[in-house]
C-alpha cells in the first residue's frame, strides 16, 4: 500500500512536470569534500535539480514516503511533496518558488529546496552561479554579521534596536535629517528599505555597509549606546536640540546594579493602529480600550507598588508583537502583562480569562537540543540557539502560572463577571518574553453588556485594582519566596494563609539559573 | 433540430461517462467526515457532513478544509472564519505536517477579532485535518503562500501546531 502512494505521489509529480519550454543537462555541485555531477532542468527560468544526484553528492540519502520523499543529509531530515511549494525541516519550513516535479519517475527540486534545508539544518550556504552550471554547497559566511533591525514609540521616544549576530566595528555619523550607522565589519542587511509609521523615523536604508535612519524633522535628536549578550547597537530618538551633524560615539552601557525582586514591569495595551482588534457591536474598538486601562493600571502600579511600570506604546500606534516582548527583555522587566478584550462568535460570551504562554513538545525540544550539542563543532548553530531560546522560555511558564493564577482569582473575587479561567495558548506576544507573563482577557467586547460596561469608569477602576492587587500578591509572594520578604510570623490566633499551609519546599525563587551559553544570558538578567 | 439535440445529448452524455471515469480513476467516493465548529458552549465539536472525497489523504485534506470554511449545517453551530475566506491549498508532507494556505480579503487585509475567536478558528482547522486523516498529526498555517505571524494578532503561526484539547468538547475528544 505504501508503494502505491508512493508511486501515486510520483504520479502527481509528473502530471506537474507537463511544461513545455525546457533545457536539460549536466552541472557541477561543489562541495567542501569534492565536485560531482547531477542531472538538472530549466523550466520556465526555474532550475530544477535531481534530488536523488545532490543528495548523494552530500553523502545523504532520499527515501519515498507515503507522502512524498524524505531526505536525510547528516543528522538533518528534511522532507517535500508533490504539488507543493513548501518543504518543512524539523518545525521550519523550507519555501521553493514552485513544487517539484518528476522526470522519467525520479524527483526533481527547485534548488531553492536545498538553500533552505542546508541553511536551516546546516549552517551552510547553497549558491547557484548559472553562468558556469555550479551549485555550491559552503560554511555559511562567517565574516558577515547579521542584522535584525526593530524599532519601538516608547514613552515618546522612538528606539531603534540593531541586533546583531556577532560584535561588529561600527560609526555613527550625523547627517542634517539622518543617523548614519557606518559599519566596518561586513554585515548581511536584512531588508533593503523599510518604511515606518513613526513620530521621529521615516524610514531605515541600507546601502553597501551603510545603514541610514531618515528622520522625520531636522530637529530630532539621536542618542546611541551598545548592549552586549547579544550585540546590539541601541539609538534612541526624540524631539529636541539636534546635534551638529558630525559623529556621535556610542558609549557602552554599565549594567545597572541587578537586585532582586519585582522592580520592572511592562504593561502592553493589546493592538494598536490600522491593527485595532476586536470591534464591539456599539463600535467600541479594542486597541482604544485596551490603552485606557494600560494607562490607568501603569499609573496604580507605579504609585502603589513604587515600581517602574513601562507601557508598549503610549499612543495609537502600531508596535509589532515582536517589538513588545523584545522592549520588555530590554529593559529586563520583571514582569510582563498584555492586556486584551475577547470577541467570540457565540452572542452572550462574557467574563475574564487569563493565558501564560503554552510551549508543545517540550521532551522533543530537549532531545533536540541534546543532540545538536553532541553534533555542534565549536559554534552552535542558530537552529539550537532558537531551541534553547525555547527551553529558557519554559522555565518562565512556572512563574508565568502563578502570576496569571493572580491576575484571574482577583478579577473573579472584584469584578465578579463570569470567570473562565486560566489557559495556556501559543500567543505570540507571549513568545519570547525571558520573564513571567501573561495575558488577561478582561471581558467580551462582542457581548453588547460587557461593551456597555467595560466604557464606564466605574468597571475600569473596578478592573484596574483588581489587577493591582494581583501584581502585588505576586510580588510579595514571590519576594517571599526568594527571601527578600520575610514571612509574617504566624498569628497566634489567626487562621494560617491558605498559601502557606502546605508542607511542600518554597518553589525556586526566580527560574533555574541558566545554564552557561543559554540565551538567558542575552537578557543580562 | 432534433439532430442538434441528438448531438447535444451525446456529448452531455460522453461528459458525463468522463466525469464518471475520472472519479473512478482517481477513487473518489463520499466519505462521513467530522468537521470542527464552535457551539452555544464555546467549545469545538464535530458535524458530521459526507463528501466526495479522493482516496488520497493528501488530495482529500483541501476538499475537507473547504468545506469546513463554508460553515455549519447544523444552527446550533457557528462560522468561525471570516464569510469571505479561501482555502489556497493543503499540503500533507512526510512525517504528518499538513501546511494549509488560507487567503480572502479580511485576512489578507487584517482580521480584527478577539483571541478566542481566532484560537477557535485556528483549532477548528487543526482538529477538522488531525480527526479525520491519521496521516496528518500537525498543521503549518500560510496566508496568500506567504509565512504569517498570525491570523488577527494573537495565535503564533510561526510554528506548526497540534490539537489542543481543552478546545474540544468532552463528549468528542
Amino acid at each position: 500500500m505504501k508503494r502505491l502512494l508512493s508511486l501515486g505521489a510520483l504520479a502527481l509529480l509528473t502530471l506537474a512536470s507537463i511544461v513545455l519550454a525546457q533545457t536539460s543537462g549536466q552541472a557541477t555541485l561543489r562541495t567542501p569534500t569534492g565536485s560531482f555531477p547531477f542531472t538538472y532542468t530549466e523550466q520556465s527560468g526555474q532550475l530544477y535539480v535531481s534530488a536523488g544526484d545532490v543528495v548523494s553528492g552530500l553523502g545523504g540519502t532520499i527515501a519515498p514516503d507515503a507522502n512524498g520523499f524524505k531526505v536525510t543529509i547528516g543528522n538533518a531530515t528534511a522532507a517535500f511533496g508533490p504539488d507543493s511549494r513548501y518543504g518543512v525541516v524539523r518545525e521550519d519550513l523550507i519555501e521553493m518558488p514552485v513544487p517539484p516535479i518528476a522526470i522519467e519517475g525520479k524527483p526533481f527540486v527547485p534548488w531553492q529546496f536545498f538553500q533552505g534545508f542546508l541553511s536551516k539544518a546546516a549552517s551552510q550556504d547553497v549558491i547557484w552561479d548559472a553562468a558556469t552550471r555550479t551549485l555550491t554547497v559552503r560554511a555559511a559566511t562567517r565574516d558577515a554579521v547579521g542584522v535584525t533591525v526593530s524599532l519601538a514609540n516608547v514613552q515618546g521616544i522612538s528606539k531603534i534596536v540593531l541586533t546583531l549576530s556577532a560584535p561588529a566595528e561600527y560609526g555613527i555619523v550625523k547627517e542634517p535629517q539622518a543617523y548614519v550607522v557606518r559599519f566596518r565589519t561586513p554585515v548581511r542587511a536584512p531588508f533593503g528599505e523599510q518604511v515606518y509609521e513613526d513620530p521621529h523615523v521615516a524610514r531605515i536604508t541600507f546601502a553597501g555597509s551603510d545603514l541610514r535612519i531618515h528622520l522625520t524633522a531636522p530637529e530630532v535628536a539621536g542618542d546611541a549606546y551598545q548592549l552586549e549578550n547579544p550585540p546590539r547597537i541601541v539609538l534612541d530618538f526624540r524631539k529636541g536640540a539636534a546635534a551638529a551633524p558630525g559623529t556621535l560615539q556610542p558609549t557602552p552601557v554599565q549594567k545597572p546594579q541587578e537586585l532582586p525582586g519585582i522592580r520592572t514591569i511592562v504593561i502592553d495595551p493589546g493592538h494598536g493602529g490600522r491593527e485595532v482588534g476586536a470591534v464591539g457591536p456599539g463600535g467600541l474598538m479594542e486597541k482604544d480600550l485596551t490603552l485606557t486601562i494600560a494607562r490607568k493600571l501603569a499609573n496604580a502600579l507605579a504609585s502603589k507598588l513604587g515600581t517602574r511600570v513601562i507601557l508598549t506604546r503610549e499612543d495609537d500606534s502600531v508596535v509589532s508583537l515582536d517589538q513588545r516582548t523584545a522592549l520588555a527583555n530590554q529593559y529586563k522587566a520583571d514582569l510582563f502583562l498584555s492586556v486584551h478584550l475577547n470577541a467570540a462568535v457565540v452572542k452572550d460570551a462574557k467574563g475574564s480569562e487569563t493565558y501564560f504562554l503554552s510551549l508543545e513538545a517540550s521532551d522533543e525540544l530537549a532531545r533536540k537540543a541534546a543532540e545538536n550539542e553532541n553534533a555542534a563543532s565549536g559554534h552552535q548553530s542558530s537552529d539550537l540557539d532558537l531551541i534553547l531560546w525555547d527551553l529558557a522560555q519554559q522555565s518562565y511558564l512556572g512563574e508565568s502560572s502563578r502570576f496569571a493564577q493572580a491576575i484571574q482569582e482577583e478579577l473573579n473575587s472584584a469584578t465578579a463577571v463570569a470567570n473562565r479561567g486560566v489557559k495556556q495558548a501559543p500567543f505570540k506576544v507571549l513568545v519570547g518574553a525571558t520573564m513571567p507573563a501573561a495575558l488577561v482577557e478582561v471581558g467580551f467586547i462582542s457581548n453588547p453588556e460587557e461593551e456597555a460596561k467595560l466604557q464606564t469608569d466605574e468597571f475600569q477602576s473596578l478592573m484596574v485594582e483588581a489587577i493591582s492587587r494581583a501584581v502585588q500578591r505576586y510580588k510579595t509572594d514571590y519576594e517571599t519566596r526568594i527571601g527578600i520578604i520575610q514571612p509574617a510570623p504566624p498569628a497566634a490566633t489567626a487562621t494560617a494563609p491558605p498559601a502557606a499551609t502546605g508542607t511542600a519546599p518554597a518553589a525556586p525563587a526566580k527560574p533555574n539559573p541558566p545554564a552557561p551559553g543559554t540565551p538567558q544570558t542575552r537578557t543580562e538578567r | 433540430m432534433a439532430l442538434a439535440m441528438l448531438v447535444i445529448a451525446g456529448a452531455c452524455k460522453k461528459k458525463s461517462e468522463t466525469a464518471a471515469n475520472l472519479n473512478a480513476a482517481n477513487k473518489v467516493a463520499v466519505r462521513r467526515v467530522n468537521l470542527y465548529y464552535e457551539t452555544a458552549q464555546m467549545l469545538l465539536a464535530p458535524e458530521p457532513r459526507n463528501v466526495a472525497l479522493p482516496e488520497s489523504a493528501a488530495a482529500a485534506i483541501p476538499v475537507v478544509l473547504r468545506e469546513l470554511v463554508k460553515g455549519p449545517a447544523a444552527p446550533t453551530s457557528l462560522r468561525l472564519f471570516p464569510a469571505d475566506t479561501v482555502v489556497r491549498g493543503a499540503y500533507l508532507l512526510p512525517e504528518g505536517t499538513v501546511v494549509v494556505d488560507l487567503g480572502g480579503k479580511t485576512l489578507t487585509d487584517g482580521w480584527g477579532t478577539g483571541s478566542h475567536q481566532e484560537l477557535m478558528a485556528v483549532y477548528s482547522v487543526v482538529q477538522s485535518v488531525t480527526a479525520n486523516f491519521p496521516d496528518a498529526k500537525r498543521v503549518r498555517f500560510v496566508v496568500n503562500g506567504t509565512p504569517a505571524e498570525t491570523l488577527a494578532g494573537h495565535v503564533s503561526l510561526s510554528k506548526s501546531l497540534g490539537p489542543l484539547s481543552y478546545l474540544v468538547d468532552p463528549r468528542a475528544r
